[in-house]
């Protein structure tokens, strides 16, 4: 709890979090980007499932997209940073950030195991006259992954301390 | 009345509703204006050159209207859950204002110019921020809606 106190205490953090609009304004970022770059992370997953996009490669699929989904996620981590450093004391004892933060790491986990195999071989998938089970695995993982990812950002804000 | 006051109930004197209506609204934004952009970043010349705006909007539209629905209906019981505070709520109408536009002008101008043969470049590039513009100034306008009553 300490540590979450001096963490919330350092000066532009406490201005952050009881400034009227720079806070808003940073949470309706981070959901912005859910709007802009989800829909990129889910096409490209429904591309590797066979769904849609058909008449596109795989390759041209994932690597069009991979540059805006980078900055997309850099702008959501830091943006998430700013958001749960400023209130860390609120968030320091909460089950559903936690979690999130589990969900992150799984989501790091995902891409060490299936970028090399899945994301970085998609000529070797265009060429596959179906779309192998491994990517459809890495698909399904991802969508899962994701949808508890934003689950668990909105409960956040319903713990309250016992 | 009877039908708002029924959800109403639901959504309040169920501690899981609101919340998961809250996920629903979410998910389907993010599924709903995300087909969305990947038509802009197409008309911008920003991503998946190898097919038309047209053929994207083709593959993406089913998805974004099945998101849509969802959103709505989502935001349509939220609403009615509490609709004295949204009623009162000086952002909220801004909020309105800015998806009534959205809707309307995805489905008309911007539909339009994806489907175009061969758009002007800088009509297509317009068109795709400005409905960029419309989308986000709606995400904005609901998360000020619950900061700024």
């Amino acid at each position: 709890m300490t540590i979450a106190h001096s963490i919330q205490s350092i000066d532009f953090l406490t201005a952050f979090s009881e400034s009227v609009l720079a806070y808003p304004i940073v949470m309706s970022t981070h959901l912005a980007c859910i709007a802009l770059f989800g829909g990129m992370i889910l096409m490209t997953n429904l591309r590797l499932l066979g769904l849609t996009f058909k008449s596109l490669t795989i390759t041209e699929m994932v690597t069009s997209l991979r540059p805006w989904k980078r900055g997309g996620g850099i702008i959501m981590i830091v943006t998430g940073l700013l958001l749960a450093t400023s209130e860390a004391e609120k968030y320091a004892p909460n089950p559903f950030f936690w979690t999130k933060m589990i969900i992150l790491g799984l989501i790091g986990v995902h891409a060490l195991i299936f970028r090399p195999i899945v994301y970085n071989q998609t000529e070797e998938l265009d060429r596959s006259p179906v779309i192998p089970t491994k990517a459809k695995v890495a698909a399904i993982l991802s969508l899962v992954l994701w949808t508890t990812m934003f689950t668990m950002g909105r409960l956040i804000a319903y713990w309250e301390p016992a | 009345m009877l039908l708002q006051n029924a959800i109403a109930d639901a959504l309040n004197n169920t501690e899981w509703a609101f919340p998961l209506a809250e996920c629903v609204h979410i998910g389907g934004f993010a599924v709903g204006i995300g087909s969305i952009v990947l038509v802009d970043f197409r008309m911008l010349n920003l991503g998946l050159r190898h097919a038309t705006a047209a053929r994207i909007l083709r593959y993406t539209e089913p998805w974004t209207l099945i998101a849509l629905v969802f959103v709505v209906f989502s935001g349509a019981a939220l609403f009615l859950s509490q609709t004295d505070i949204y009623l009162a709520n000086l952002i909220f109408p801004l909020k309105m204002y800015a998806l009534l536009a959205a809707l309307i002008y995805n489905f008309t101008v911007h539909r339009k110019v994806a489907t175009m043969e061969n758009p002007p470049p800088v009509l297509s590039k317009l068109v795709a921020i400005v409905s960029l513009l419309l989308w986000v100034s709606t995400v904005f306008g609901g998360i000020f809606t619950g900061f700024l009553v």
